[in-house]
C-alpha cells in the first residue's frame, strides 16, 4: 500500500513487497583503513542486513558477499554562544560494513580535487588584493582633500 | 519519417513523388510520433553514490525545480515507479556528497537540491496514494487507508489513535490485558486536571482578546479616518464599535 501500512504477515500468505522503498543510504569514507573490497555505509536504524543486501543488489546492481552492521549514536554537541549552552544531539544511524566479492575493488574518490580548491583560493586572494588596492586609492584621494565629510569624498 | 508525416498534410500536387495509393494509405493511417531518444540505465554501480565528476569541488551546481503534483498525475503508474528510483538514487547521492562536505569542513553547494528531491518524492507518494484510494473505493467502497479513531486518552484529552493489526484480538489476549490495564479517565484527579487546563486556556484567550482590543484602540487613536469595517474584519473577536467609543481610542486630535 502506498500509505506505508503493511498487513501483518501470516504463514502461507503471499510475500509482502515494498513498491516505493524510502530507505536512504550514504556511502562514507571510513576512518580506519579497509580492504579494497569492503565499503562502509550509513543507513537508517530500521534497515536490516537483509534489507541492505537487497537494496544494493536490486537498485544499484552491485553484488554483495556479506553485510555486517552496528548501531551508532549521533554526536552530542554543546551549542556554544547560546545562553546555557544546551546540548544537541545528531540523529542515530546504523553503520553497515559491506563486503563485495573478492574480484571487486572500490576506492573512495577524492571529492575535493586539489586543482579546484587551489584555483578557488587564488581567486579569493585576488579579490582580497583588489579590495585592499581600492581602499588604498580611496584613502589617497581622501588625504588630498582633508576636512571634507566622508560622504562627499568618493 | 518527418518528411512522410508532413506529406499527409500537403496538397496532392506537392507530393507527386509518392504514388497515389501510398498517399491514401498515409491519410488513412498516419504515422504516429515516436520518442526520439531511448536510453538505458547508467550502469555505474557504486559510483552512482557520487555526483558527476565536473561537480566535485564546485561552488555552485545549478538544477531545475521539483516535480509538481499536476505533472505527476499525468504519468502512468509504471513511469512513477521508475521515477521513484531515480529520485531515491539522487537523494542518496546528495546525502553522500553532503556528508563528505561536512567531514571536510566545506560548504555543500546548493543544499536546496535535497529539499527539491524530497519534495518531489512526497508529491509522488501523494499522487500514488490518491490513485490507491480511488481504486479501493471503486473496488471495495472504502478507502484502503489505515483506520483511525478519535479517543479520549488517559488525561481525558482527545487523541487520534491509529489502529494496528494483531495476531490475537485484544479481548482474548491475556498477556496484553495484564500489561495494559484499563485506565479510568473519568477519575477525580483527571477532572481536576481538565478544569485547570480549561482555566489556563481561557486565561490565554482573555489575554489575547485584551491585546487585540489594545491594538484596535491604538489604531483608532493614531489614525483619524480608519475604515472600521476593515478593522473589524482583521480583528473578528473584538467589538470594534465599543472600543472606538472608549476612552483609550481617543487620539491627540479634535473629534
Amino acid at each position: 500500500m502506498s500509505s506505508r501500512w503493511y498487513p501483518i504477515y501470516q504463514k502461507g500468505n503471499p510475500q509482502l513487497r515494498i513498491f516505493l522503498p524510502n530507505f536512504w543510504m550514504k556511502l562514507v569514507k571510513s576512518k580506519d583503513p579497509l580492504p579494497p573490497n569492503v565499503v562502509e555505509f550509513h543507513v537508517p536504524l530500521a534497515m536490516t542486513n537483509h534489507d541492505i543486501k537487497n537494496y544494493l543488489e536490486n537498485i544499484y546492481k552491485v553484488k554483495v558477499a556479506n553485510v555486517e552492521s552496528t548501531l551508532e549514536n549521533g554526536k552530542l554537541k554543546r551549542a556554544f554562544g547560546k545562553i546555557g549552552g544546551f546540548v544537541t544531539k545528531e540523529e542515530d544511524y546504523r553503520r553497515a560494513i559491506v563486503t563485495l566479492p573478492k574480484t571487486e575493488s572500490f576506492t573512495f574518490p577524492d571529492l575535493l580535487p586539489k586543482e579546484k580548491t587551489e584555483s578557488d583560493e587564488k581567486e579569493r586572494k585576488k579579490m582580497q588584493k583588489q579590495q585592499a588596492d581600492n581602499f588604498k586609492k580611496y584613502e589617497k584621494r581622501a588625504n588630498q582633500i582633508p576636512g571634507v565629510p566622508s560622504w562627499f569624498r568618493y | 519519417m518527418h518528411k512522410l508525416q508532413s506529406v499527409t498534410r500537403m496538397p496532392l500536387s506537392c507530393s507527386m513523388f509518392l504514388c497515389q495509393r501510398h498517399i491514401q494509405m498515409l491519410r488513412k493511417f498516419p504515422i504516429q510520433k515516436v520518442a526520439a531518444i531511448h536510453t538505458t540505465n547508467r550502469c555505474l554501480d557504486l559510483n552512482e553514490f557520487f555526483d558527476e565528476h565536473k561537480n566535485w569541488g564546485a561552488s555552485e551546481v545549478k538544477v531545475g525545480r521539483a516535480w509538481k503534483k499536476e505533472e505527476l498525475r499525468l504519468k502512468s503508474s509504471s513511469d512513477l515507479h521508475k521515477l521513484w528510483y531515480v529520485l531515491l538514487k539522487e537523494q542518496n547521492m546528495l546525502l553522500t556528497m553532503e556528508h563528505d562536505c561536512k567531514e571536510n569542513h566545506v560548504y555543500f553547494p546548493n543544499p536546496e537540491r535535497l529539499d527539491k528531491v524530497q519534495d518531489s518524492m512526497e508529491n509522488l507518494e501523494d499522487v500514488i496514494r490518491e490513485r490507491n484510494i480511488a481504486y479501493f473505493e471503486l473496488e471495495t467502497t472504502h478507502t484502503g487507508e489505515r483506520p483511525a479513531e478519535l479517543i479520549d486518552n488517559a488525561f481525558g484529552l482527545k487523541e487520534v489513535y491509529t489502529k494496528t493489526e494483531y495476531d490475537i484480538p485484544k479481548e482474548v489476549n491475556k498477556v496484553w490485558q495484564e500489561k495494559n490495564p484499563p485506565v479510568n479517565n473519568k477519575s477525580r484527579a483527571v477532572q481536576k486536571f481538565l478544569v485547570l487546563l480549561r482555566e489556563k486556556l481561557a486565561n490565554r484567550r482573555y489575554a489575547q482578546l485584551a491585546k487585540d482590543k489594545q491594538q484596535v484602540a491604538r489604531i483608532f487613536a493614531n489614525f483619524k479616518d480608519v475604515d472600521a469595517e476593515a478593522v473589524q474584519e482583521k480583528f473578528p473577536n473584538v467589538d470594534v464599535e465599543e472600543v472606538r467609543l472608549s476612552d483609550k481610542a481617543r487620539g491627540n486630535w479634535a473629534p
